[in-house]
């Protein structure tokens, strides 16, 4: 049951890295917003049919849901809006990386003060360690992307 | 000039953190599908006024695109979806480990093949030492 679920999530990340690229390239022609209304639109519409079919909870008791947890959408906006900008710029690979980097910081300052009503796990030199080696992570994306673009620089002068 | 790319793709990050904590929450109220139909619905009506106001770009487009550059939303809607179910079975930690080696695999192999209209950029020992740094990193964090 766990193998399923986690080879779920796995599947889970591939295709968010497929989404990053494929609105970066509508993004590109239609605009970043464009493209960021139209994933919400037809994310919307998807979800529209299986909540119909399949919803097993009642959308109704979002009425009655805490406000601050309903504040969660403002960050999928941001989510989506940023990553449409960056990826046509820096390639999806960087834009993932940085975006995980940036996941995992924010999610060990969350678990230091147990916010949003999840488990408290205290940040320690492990933890530390960890962040320190993800920016390393990022420098060498960062570094691999400056040569490609310097390399391509070269290239179109001597043709 | 392209740095602050990466400190968009950098908050974009801490973003989807706090979406994903907060909407573990919201799952176990109202339902998991739910939930991930109330983020896209209130995000369309979001977003769309900001693009009345302030789009540049030309909506219509949508028409003529290439019809695969559309299915970012329904990737996205079962992205959401998967992680709202899991994490709270799996644990938050191990459900963002495979959700990031997923992500690193699939973007570069992507890169390397030049799929889905992106550049053509080859793995190489910068990248390779990028994702070892990486899977380093989530052993000691988690």
């Amino acid at each position: 049951m766990n193998i399923l679920l986690l080879s779920a999530t796995l599947l889970g990340g591939v295709l968010l890295s497929a989404q990053s690229s494929i609105n970066g390239v509508f993004g590109q022609k239609a605009g970043a917003l464009e493209s960021t209304f139209l994933t919400f639109f037809t994310g919307m519409l998807f979800l529209a049919l299986a909540v119909l079919f399949f919803g097993q909870g009642d959308v109704l008791l979002l009425l009655d849901a805490p406000r601050w947890q309903l504040s969660a959408v403002l960050f999928g906006v941001s989510y989506l809006f940023l990553t449409i900008l960056a990826v046509p710029k820096i390639g999806v690979t960087a834009a993932s990386i940085a975006t995980v980097v940036g996941q995992l910081s924010a999610g060990m300052v969350i678990d230091h003060f147990g916010a949003f009503g999840g488990v408290e796990v205290a940040f320690d030199l492990k933890r530390f360690i960890g962040l320190l080696l993800m920016l390393a992570a990022l420098f060498f994306i960062y570094r691999g992307n400056k040569r490609r673009v310097e390399a391509t620089d070269a290239d179109s002068i001597a043709s | 000039m392209k740095l602050i790319y990466y400190v968009f793709a950098l908050l974009a990050g801490i973003a989807l953190s706090i979406e994903g904590a907060i909407y573990g929450e919201l799952g176990n109220s109202i339902g998991k599908l739910e939930s991930s139909f109330y983020n896209f619905f209130a995000g369309t009506i979001i977003i769309g006024l900001i693009m009345l106001f302030f789009g540049k770009g030309s909506l219509a487009y949508t028409f003529k695109a290439p019809k695969w550059t559309l299915l970012g939303g329904l990737l996205g809607s079962i992205y959401l979806t998967i992680l709202i179910i899991s994490i709270p079975l799996v644990g938050v930690g191990l459900a963002m480990i495979s959700v990031i080696i997923g992500q690193m695999i699939a973007s570069m192999v992507i890169e390397h093949k030049g799929w889905l209209g992106s550049r053509r950029f080859a793995i190489n020992k910068d990248k390779l030492i990028a994702s070892g740094l990486m899977i380093a990193a989530l052993f000691l964090i988690f």
